[in-house]
This record gives C-alpha cells, sequence and structure tokens, in this order.
C-alpha cells in the first residue's frame, strides 16, 4: 500500500499544470486562430479574458493600456485580449476594442462559443494569465481591482 | 507517514515543474461553488420553508442551496480528455434543476492534430451565429445543453475547413418541482439525455485565400442540420416533422475596417408554441467598419417562427412548455441584439426576444477621442452610443403586427481627468411594450407584475478615485424617472478596494416612486492567484437573469450568498 501510495504522488508530481491548448477563434478580422501560436514569438504573454458586459474587465485591460509604454520600456512581452462575448455581443466587441484603441497594441482575439475560455478552465471574467516565453503559465488571477496591474507587470519581469 | 509523504509530494507539484524530464502530461482544473443561505422577508413576499408554496418544497424545509461544478481537463500532446462534476445539494431557487443531485456531466476525449480534429463524448457547438443550432453552457442560467456523441473536423490550408458532428443534447431540466413534473427523475448520465438526435455538416470555404487577395477577406459557409424528434401521434396529425432538416447559408467580408456579414437561416418546421407548424427562418445582418480609434456596428436581424426546442424530452413524447425557464432546451441562439446594461436601474427590464416572429436591430458607434486632443485632453476621452428597436411580426401572442416592441436609446462617456480620478457618465431612454416577453407572458403574470413596462429615463455617474496606487473606491450614483408601472427609482452603490486581494461593496436600490421597497446589498471579496471567495447578503428582486441574450426568470429572494471559484 505504501508502494502504491508513493507511486501515484509521484505520478502526480510530475504532472505540470496546464499551458495554452490548441482551440480555434476568430482573430480581429473573422479569420480562423488557433491559440497555441499565441507564444511563437517566445516573449511573455499576457492573456486576458474580457466580455463588454465586464465592467472589471474593460478597467483591467484600459489599465494595461495606459501603463503599456512605461512597461514595455522594461520588459518585451505582448498583450492577447480574448473576447468571450458570444454571436450576440461579438460585432460590438470589435468595434468597442477598436473605439478604445486596444486594437493598437493587444493581439485581440474573439471567442465566440467560450471554447478557449473552458480549455483554459476559466469560470469566471475577468481572468488573467501570464504565460512565459515558452508557453507556461507562471501567474494567474480572477477578477481585478484597481492596482492589480502592478502584480501583473511584477509576473511578466519575472519571465526574463 | 504516508499521508506524510503523500501531502509532501502533491505540495511539490509547482517546484517539480522546473525538473521535470519525462513528459506526463498537463492537468488544468476549475471549481466553483455557489451556496445560498435563505430568509424569510414577508416585505419581499419570499418565505421559502414557511409559506408552503410548492415551488420550494425540493429545499424540504432547508434554508440552504449550493450549486457546484468541478471540471478537470487533461492534456498530452494532442491528445485531451476531461470531465465536469456538478453537485446540487439542493439547486439554488429559479434554477430549472430542483433536485440534489451529484452527477457525471461531461467526459470527453479528443485528438487535435494540425489540419483534423476528433472527439468523442460531451461537445459544445455553434453553426454561424447560432441561429441554426448552439450547444452551450451558463451556469449563470443553468442552461447546459451539451451534445452527446462524436464530432470530427477537417481544413486544408486556410482555404477549405469542413465540421461534422451528431449526438443527443443532455436535458436541459431534471426535478420534480411544481413545473417540472413531466420530467424524468432518475438520470443515468449527467442530467439525462433528451430523445432528440442531431447530426450537422458545416462548411467554410476562404475566397480570398484560395485567389491570394491580400487587403479582401471573402468567404462563403453553408450548414446542414438534421433533427430527429419523438413525436406524440397529436402533433404529427397537426403536420410537425419526425424528422426535420435546416441549414444556413452565410458570407462574410472585410476590407480595410469595413465588414460585412450575411446570414439566411431556414430551421424547418418549428414552433410548438402556437401549435401551428410553420417553417421556421432568421435572417442576420451585421455592417461595421473598426479603424483609427473609430468603431461602428450595424445588426440587423428578422426571426420567424424561431423557437426551435427539444419539446419532446417528456417520456410519452407529448409537448413540455415552460413559460418560466424560457432557457430550457433550447438549440437555437436567439439572443437580444441590443445592449446589455450593467447598471442596475437601466438593466429593470432587459429585453427578451418574440422568437415568434420579431424583426429590429441596433447601432452602435465607439469613439475614442485621443489623447492630447482638443476634445480628449491630457488623458483622452471615451464615448459610446447604442440605439435599438423591435418590432413583432404576427398577431398572435396578444401583439399586433408591425407593433413596436421595444427601443433603448443609450449614451455614455468615459473621462480619465487625472491619474486619480476618472468618471463614467451614461443616459439611458427606454421603452418596453406590455407584451414583450411575448409567449412567455401569456402564461405567467407573475412575469409581467415584475417588469418596469412602459418609458423610462436612467442617469448613472460611475465615480472611481485612486486613493493610493492599491486603495481606491467607487461611488455609482443612479435615478431612474418614469410616469408609468413603478415610477421612479434611485440607486446607490459604495465600492472599496485595496489591491490586490480585498474589495467591499454596499448598494441599495429603492422604487421611492411606488413600492417603497428597498433591495439592499452588501458584501466582500477575497482574492489571491487562482483563488476567489465573495459573500453577501442582501435583498434581491424578482425578474429576469440575463446572460449573453438569454433569459431565465429569477424569484424574489432574501439571504446570504457565499460563492468560491478556483482555477488550478
Amino acid at each position: 500500500m505504501k508502494a502504491f501510495t508513493l507511486a501515484i504522488a509521484l505520478l502526480v508530481s510530475t504532472i505540470a499544470f496546464a499551458q495554452v491548448p490548441s482551440v480555434k477563434v476568430e482573430n480581429s478580422k473573422g479569420e480562423s486562430f488557433d491559440t497555441k501560436t499565441i507564444v511563437e514569438s517566445g516573449k511573455p504573454t499576457i492573456v486576458s479574458f474580457w466580455s463588454t458586459s465586464c465592467k472589471p474587465c474593460i478597467r483591467e485591460l484600459d489599465a494595461i493600456y495606459d501603463a503599456l509604454p512605461d512597461w514595455k520600456e522594461e520588459a518585451d512581452f505582448n498583450v492577447v485580449a480574448v473576447s468571450t462575448d458570444d454571436s450576440r455581443l461579438l460585432a460590438k466587441a470589435r468595434s468597442f476594442a477598436e473605439g478604445r484603441g486596444w486594437g493598437e497594441d493587444y493581439i485581440l482575439l474573439f471567442d465566440k462559443n467560450q471554447d478557449f475560455m473552458r480549455a483554459m478552465n476559466v469560470s469566471q471574467v475577468p481572468h488573467v494569465f501570464v504565460l512565459d516565453g515558452k508557453g507556461k503559465i507562471v501567474y494567474s488571477h480572477t477578477s481585478y481591482l484597481p492596482g492589480n496591474e502592478i502584480e501583473l507587470f511584477e509576473a511578466v519581469k519575472k519571465c526574463r | 507517514m504516508k499521508k506524510l509523504l503523500f501531502i509532501f509530494c502533491i505540495l511539490s507539484i509547482p517546484f517539480s515543474l522546473e525538473a521535470e524530464k519525462k513528459d506526463w502530461g498537463r492537468v488544468s482544473a476549475s471549481l466553483e461553488s455557489l451556496n445560498h443561505v435563505y430568509v424569510d422577508d414577508a416585505t419581499n413576499g419570499f418565505l421559502p420553508v414557511t409559506s408552503g408554496d410548492p415551488k420550494y418544497n425540493y429545499l424540504r424545509g432547508s434554508r440552504y442551496a449550493s450549486n457546484n461544478y468541478l471540471k478537470v481537463d487533461y492534456y498530452k500532446g494532442r491528445l485531451s480528455a476531461g470531465l465536469q462534476l456538478e453537485g446540487y445539494f439542493p439547486t439554488t431557487i429559479g434554477y430549472p434543476i430542483s433536485e440534489s443531485m451529484l452527477s457525471l456531466s461531461n467526459l470527453y476525449v479528443s485528438w487535435t492534430d494540425n489540419d483534423y480534429s476528433v472527439s468523442a463524448g460531451t461537445f459544445y457547438e455553434q453553426l454561424g451565429s447560432g441561429l441554426l443550432f448552439r450547444s452551450w453552457e451558463d451556469r449563470a442560467l443553468g442552461l447546459n445543453n451539451a451534445i452527446l456523441g462524436a464530432r470530427a473536423t477537417y481544413k486544408f490550408r486556410d482555404i477549405f475547413a469542413v465540421r461534422v458532428f451528431g449526438g443527443v443534447p443532455r436535458m436541459g431540466k431534471v426535478g420534480t418541482g411544481v413545473y417540472n413534473t413531466q420530467i424524468s427523475k432518475t438520470p443515468v448520465f449527467g442530467l439525462g439525455l433528451t430523445k432528440t438526435a442531431l447530426a450537422a455538416a458545416d462548411a467554410s470555404v476562404s475566397l480570398s485565400d484560395c485567389f491570394g487577395w491580400s487587403n479582401l477577406l471573402l468567404s462563403v459557409e453553408g450548414s446542414f442540420l438534421y433533427k430527429y424528434e419523438k413525436m406524440s401521434e397529436y402533433l404529427l396529425s397537426e403536420g410537425f416533422k419526425t424528422h426535420n432538416t435546416g441549414f444556413s447559408g452565410r458570407v462574410n467580408l472585410d476590407y480595410d475596417g469595413f465588414y460585412f456579414k450575411g446570414e439566411y437561416v431556414g430551421a424547418g418546421i418549428q414552433d410548438y408554441i402556437s401549435m401551428y407548424p410553420r417553417k421556421a427562418n432568421a435572417q442576420l445582418l451585421e455592417l461595421g467598419y473598426n479603424a483609427g480609434g473609430l468603431g461602428v456596428s450595424l445588426s440587423a436581424r428578422r426571426l420567424d417562427s424561431m423557437n426551435q426546442k427539444i419539446y419532446t424530452c417528456a417520456p410519452d413524447g407529448f409537448v413540455v412548455i415552460d413559460y418560466y425557464n424560457p432557457s430550457v432546451n433550447v438549440l437555437s441562439y436567439c439572443p437580444a441584439l441590443c445592449t446589455q446594461h450593467t447598471y442596475m436601474l437601466a438593466n429593470l427590464t432587459p429585453y427578451v426576444p418574440l422568437t415568434d416572429g420579431e424583426a429590429g436591430g441596433q447601432i452602435d458607434a465607439f469613439y475614442n477621442f485621443r489623447r492630447g486632443s482638443k476634445i480628449g485632453g491630457k488623458r483622452g476621452m471615451k464615448v459610446h452610443a447604442n440605439f435599438s428597436t423591435y418590432f413583432s411580426l404576427n398577431q398572435d401572442g396578444g401583439m399586433k403586427g408591425g407593433n413596436m416592441r421595444m427601443w433603448d436609446l443609450s449614451i455614455d462617456v468615459e473621462k480619465q481627468w487625472t491619474k486619480k480620478f476618472k468618471t463614467t457618465l451614461m443616459y439611458s431612454a427606454q421603452e418596453h411594450d406590455r407584451g414583450q416577453m411575448g409567449s412567455v407572458l401569456t402564461d405567467a403574470g407573475v412575469i409581467e407584475q415584475e417588469l418596469h413596462i412602459g418609458q423610462s429615463h436612467t442617469v448613472v455617474a460611475d465615480l472611481l478615485y485612486k486613493w493610493t496606487s492599491k486603495f481606491s473606491t467607487r461611488l455609482e450614483l443612479q435615478y431612474l424617472t418614469s410616469k408609468d408601472y413603478q415610477k421612479d427609482w434611485m440607486a446607490a452603490l459604495l465600492e472599496v478596494s485595496l489591491a490586490p486581494h480585498w474589495s467591499v461593496f454596499a448598494s441599495d436600490m429603492y422604487n421611492h416612486g411606488g413600492s417603497k421597497m428597498h433591495y439592499y446589498n452588501a458584501g466582500l471579496s477575497y482574492s489571491m492567484r487562482w483563488l476567489r471567495v465573495a459573500a453577501g447578503y442582501g435583498r434581491y428582486r424578482a425578474g429576469f437573469i440575463c446572460s449573453g441574450g438569454v433569459c431565465r426568470e429569477i424569484p424574489a429572494y432574501t439571504g446570504a450568498n457565499i460563492t468560491l471559484t478556483a482555477t488550478f
């Protein structure tokens, strides 16, 4: 029994936590986009799940957008904003993101049937991940309070 | 000792990742738990235990309800597998399921290669915009119409893609409550399966990739849906069909910021609500322009007899119509294409589409006055406006043909004044027709009473002040004025946040023009990395909870709630 317990425990201890699964979403032009390519640049990446009806999500992405010029001086990384709006709000989400200027600095993805959201086990938005250059999740956070972006950027800087 | 060793190994997981030599795969999991404790509140008309109201019988005298979801996924290379456990002990009030149960609701295995994928078990799918078919999960609504079956996809470069799938939809509700008497109460898998079977195929061709156009994106798509439903003799004699087919044709165009999307859906013979078999069809048009900080989108849609639901889930194959849970057993996704308001008073009457027959649309405009511009000032300013309106098509349900059912004009302006101070001002004018709930209303006077019918004007001021980089307060002040129904309302919310962990809030919504009722609410939340816990206490108004445009009635209740969310 002891050996069995030890074997199970060692097996579990060698299983890594999730990285980015391969899921088909849409880019800002409506083309198919494979999520596993998010980390192909080899740079650390912030992945933020948001929706147009989620005010904390919008506050978080705005806060990142405002801080981005300063952050980019300290670290080289990408920001991916994944809209979880379904077909009801999909067109609006595209216009919304453009109307906030996010399209200039973010990679905008649209997950209209929440396939990527499910694959990343996101239950509620906002939910943000930081992936290192190899695509491993090094930081994950649900909800947003003003100031949370400081902790987020600390996680990005640790990826170097 | 063994336990200690086991715990040590579990705790060592994060540290072992760096040193791993062999790829055993990866595990991802999430846990969500929503718990209610109910309190008698005669003022709110909520006496779940003492009133003897049969709709609360399933609580069996308890004041506690709990909805729980555990989802686990395993990935190894191109292989993935997963499951979902759902536990209801029993369900929170108003939920479509009214039984205590623990069940394995989703189970799947999937192989995803570069150009193809195959999966078996439960899965979610969508054809086009979902008008023809959508399966998805929305826990807030209690909606989960996952398909148990098989699916395969294939793509040839970026030019051609095809999907085929088939299976049986999961049952949308289970229980023996007052509204659930015709549903089996002993499901064997998940929450049980319906007696409906589906098969579908979807293909898309990118003409721009085919011909090498770089600036113009043009694609055409088509879907086919076959549906088998067990029918009663009565329905067959009325002209409904056991074997039904539907299709969808779509065109997508994008050129230099402009986009166009058109979709035509023929959903076969539908409409059990009116009990007259009709050929269901829908048309959707989306036009827009997104570039240079400007985003404009126009959506127009016409629905005719799009009541595509699974009604034959009763053991005798007869029709089950659930006016109280319009989200149950849906196959078509016909959301409300209008602003989904998030401020309390602007959302007193969420719009529920009349799938029997309606036409309408909305236009949105977003603009970002850039930093340094004359209007934008030092920190920029964001403006958004929306107008939406819908008309009924049919005489059914007490509506006159061509009647306007609703209109909504909303404008909001966001301005960051200083590094610390930000304001959002919102104005919304709305008018809702008495028959807005359409078929849902015909048998549900309770629902009608809770809607704010008529014309209203709402103003909201949302003020955020960051005292330090981590300490902030947010104040919402709202006022609704109306000459109709419950007349004027006022509301306020104060939220104090200490990042990255703590947040406390208190709010009150007061109908000073009519019922004189206060709907108070207070709570706090704690978040740390993968975990969030929130607790609150309040009096909640009856009405509709709407998510993604699909709505469910929620009864009034008073009590405490504790929500736990964890992602591993």
